[in-house]
């Protein structure tokens, strides 16, 4: 079980209010990602669950019991950190078995659990080996071993991936998103790489300055940004910000249409403009088009290979089920 | 091969500097101790100069061996060395722990604890032979004076006077007494290198790694546990450095056995070189290279022990 409530729970450092009163219920068995630029409080927010961060006010709950004054040690959660946090002088076995350890579980079946999550990861010929001498992908998964042996009520992954390089970066995402489908245990994951959260999400949180700006599934949020924020922010490339005469053509303040939902042309269309960067990927070609009123550069994404180069002048023409439309104050208008 | 030359020759000076620097005194000492070399003899004038026609073989080892201080000087200076890094290792250690957490005032305390390393060996004994260990002026006098004036009183009081008259009377301790004086050089020592194995211990507790830290409290470890499983651990190498440094310094005590009590009863091996010196070199030259023999099985131990946490 690992049902978490937080209630009107705010931090401050001295005086900066970093969490503003927020209230957020992860589900059992939720994969939930906390996702937001730097410095947005995603972290700390993950450490008050956690309980290395005290609350400034308000109270978590955990399985309905208050847990707001419960040491870390007891909530039942269990956290991967970024820097893996492997205990350099101890062996991977005495790693992973540390937690046992320290719950006074008798050597026996301590051994047999630390072999049994050493074979679900893949770690059995490091058993001995110190964290000095493995990869960073092996460290991050004794890492998780480590977790995994508490069987705790939830994991805690504070940017865990962020430390790989990009190819092994995906495996391991894979690899969380494979532990998750088996153990279906509650998860909480704090990353600023929108495309982590998107992929591994059955639940988004985007966070700016402290305040939950949307919660929400990851098409939710693709398909319904709340907010100019969380559409600039989900998707990649970013979402095309359209601001005056053409938004006002739709009754907005800003009009949002993103870049895979712009036909190109070269012989005529919406909006006129000449091609500056084209990056070709093969799949994709993305385009970023200049000169086009309240957008510089918009950008485009137009399937397989397109035959543009920089200078060449170009059609744009946005789908009109796509477009977003937000009003003064950044709020979506439907 | 030959880009290795270069670089070679280039040390060659500085290398061939160090040995001479090493070789000649360690050779002067091994010449002096095979031969009856003496400062002042008048009834043999011609010992008075070094000569390979007063070759001794080994006289001179066989008497510093049948010498009744020799075996003291040796179990002293383990005894002195030994007790020193014990105590240093396990107050540094604690001392270290204790100033790591951010406190008001910090920084004098941090300053006051180091002020001890900077006074001189030999003031350093002069004030605690004579301030603090002297029986009768010093602290320790005055001390158990007090205690004594106070159990005295408390024995004339009414009541309680039966129970207090059981208790006997405190004597002081004399450190500068044959039996004693090595334990007067112990503690004086001790104070004074604390202070090192504090300061190192405490910059390498500064670079402990504070995640290790929150994801063992998350893997319920206590205080303790994080102590004995994370900081302890963190620390073998600055103990193994703060043993090894110290090591080298106080097998060669002399300052402070000379203040204490001028070698009676409390004698190291340099102080027991220092002893024949004053007349015998021959004696004082074969007692050296004893000296640098128990360096030596002194410095295989460390590096047997310590190397081991040096190399990781």
């Amino acid at each position: 079980m690992g049902r978490i409530v937080l209630k009107n729970v705010t931090k401050s450092f001295g005086d900066t209010q970093v969490i503003p009163p927020l209230d957020l219920t992860i589900e059992d068995g939720e994969f939930t990602v906390f996702v937001g630029p730097s410095g947005c409080g995603k972290s700390t927010l993950l450490r008050m669950i956690a309980g290395l961060e005290d609350l400034t006010s308000g109270y978590i709950e955990i399985d309905g019991n208050d847990a707001t004054q419960v040491p870390p040690s007891e909530r039942g959660l269990a956290m991967v950190f970024q820097s893996y946090a492997l205990y350099p002088h101890m062996s991977v076995r005495k790693n992973i078995g540390f937690p046992l350890r320290m719950a006074k579980m008798d050597q026996a079946e301590i051994d047999q659990k630390v072999e049994t999550a050493a074979q679900s990861l893949n770690l059995m010929d490091y058993l001995d080996r110190k964290p000095a001498d493995l990869s960073g992908g092996q460290r991050q998964r004794v890492a998780i071993g480590r977790a995994i042996v508490r069987e705790p009520a939830a994991f805690l992954f504070d940017e865990p991936l962020s430390n790989l390089d990009a190819a092994l970066r995906v495996g391991m995402r894979l690899e969380i998103g494979e532990l998750h489908e088996r153990l279906k245990t509650t998860m909480i994951y704090v990353t600023h790489d929108q495309v982590e959260a998107m992929t591994m999400a059955n639940k988004i949180v985007v966070l700016q300055a402290g305040v939950i700006e949307q919660v929400g599934s990851p098409l939710e949020l693709y398909h319904k940004p709340r907010n100019k924020f969380v559409a600039g922010f989900i998707g990649s490339p970013k979402m095309n910000l359209i601001e005056g005469a053409e938004a006002a053509k739709h009754n907005a303040h800003t009009i949002g249409v993103r870049p895979e939902h712009i036909e190109v042309s070269t012989t005529g269309g919406q909006w006129e403009g000449k091609v500056g960067v084209a990056e070709h990927l093969g799949s994709d070609t993305f385009i970023h088009v200049h000169g086009i009123d309240g957008c510089d550069p918009m950008t485009v994404r137009a399937a397989g290979d397109v035959a543009v180069k920089h200078g060449d002048t170009v059609f744009l023409t946005p789908q009109a089920q796509n477009i977003h439309k937000f009003d003064q104050k950044g709020l979506r208008i439907e | 091969m030959s880009d290795r030359k270069l670089p070679r020759l280039l040390q060659t000076p500085a290398v061939l500097l160090l040995l001479v620097w090493m070789l000649i005194p360690l050779g002067m000492t091994l010449y002096f101790s095979f031969i009856r070399y003496v400062l002042n003899n008048l009834r043999r004038p011609e010992w008075t100069t070094p000569s390979l026609s007063n070759w001794r073989g080994f006289g001179n080892y066989e008497f510093v061996l049948n010498s009744k201080d020799f075996l003291l000087a040796i179990q002293n200076s383990l005894l002195i060395v030994c007790s020193i890094l014990f105590l240093t290792v396990i107050l540094g250690v604690l001392i270290a722990v204790l100033i790591n957490k951010a406190f008001a005032g910090q920084g004098i305390v941090r300053v006051l604890l180091i002020s001890p390393f900077f006074v001189m060996p030999a003031v350093n004994a002069v004030l605690w032979i004579n301030m603090i260990l002297d029986p009768v002026l010093g602290l320790q006098g005055i001390a158990v004076g007090s205690i004594n004036d106070l159990l005295d009183a408390l024995r004339a009081a009414p009541l309680v006077g039966g129970f207090f008259s059981l208790w006997p009377e405190l004597e002081p301790i004399s450190f500068r007494a044959t039996q004693t004086s090595a334990y007067a050089v112990i503690i004086m020592v001790t104070w004074q290198w604390t202070p090192f194995a504090v300061l190192i211990f405490m910059t390498s507790l500064q670079s402990e790694d504070q995640q290790q830290k929150e994801a063992a409290v998350l893997d319920g470890a206590g205080t303790w546990s994080q102590f004995r499983f994370l900081t302890l651990p963190h620390l073998a190498r600055p103990i193994a450095i703060v043993v090894m440094i110290q090591a080298i310094f106080h097998l060669s005590l002399y300052a402070e056995i000379e203040i204490v009590s001028r070698g009676n009863g409390n004698k190291n091996l340099p102080y027991l070189i220092g002893e024949f010196a004053n007349n015998n070199i021959g004696a004082a030259s074969a007692t050296g290279i004893f000296a640098v023999i128990l360096a030596n099985i002194v410095a295989i131990f460390l590096l047997r022990m310590i190397g081991k946490s040096l190399m990781e």
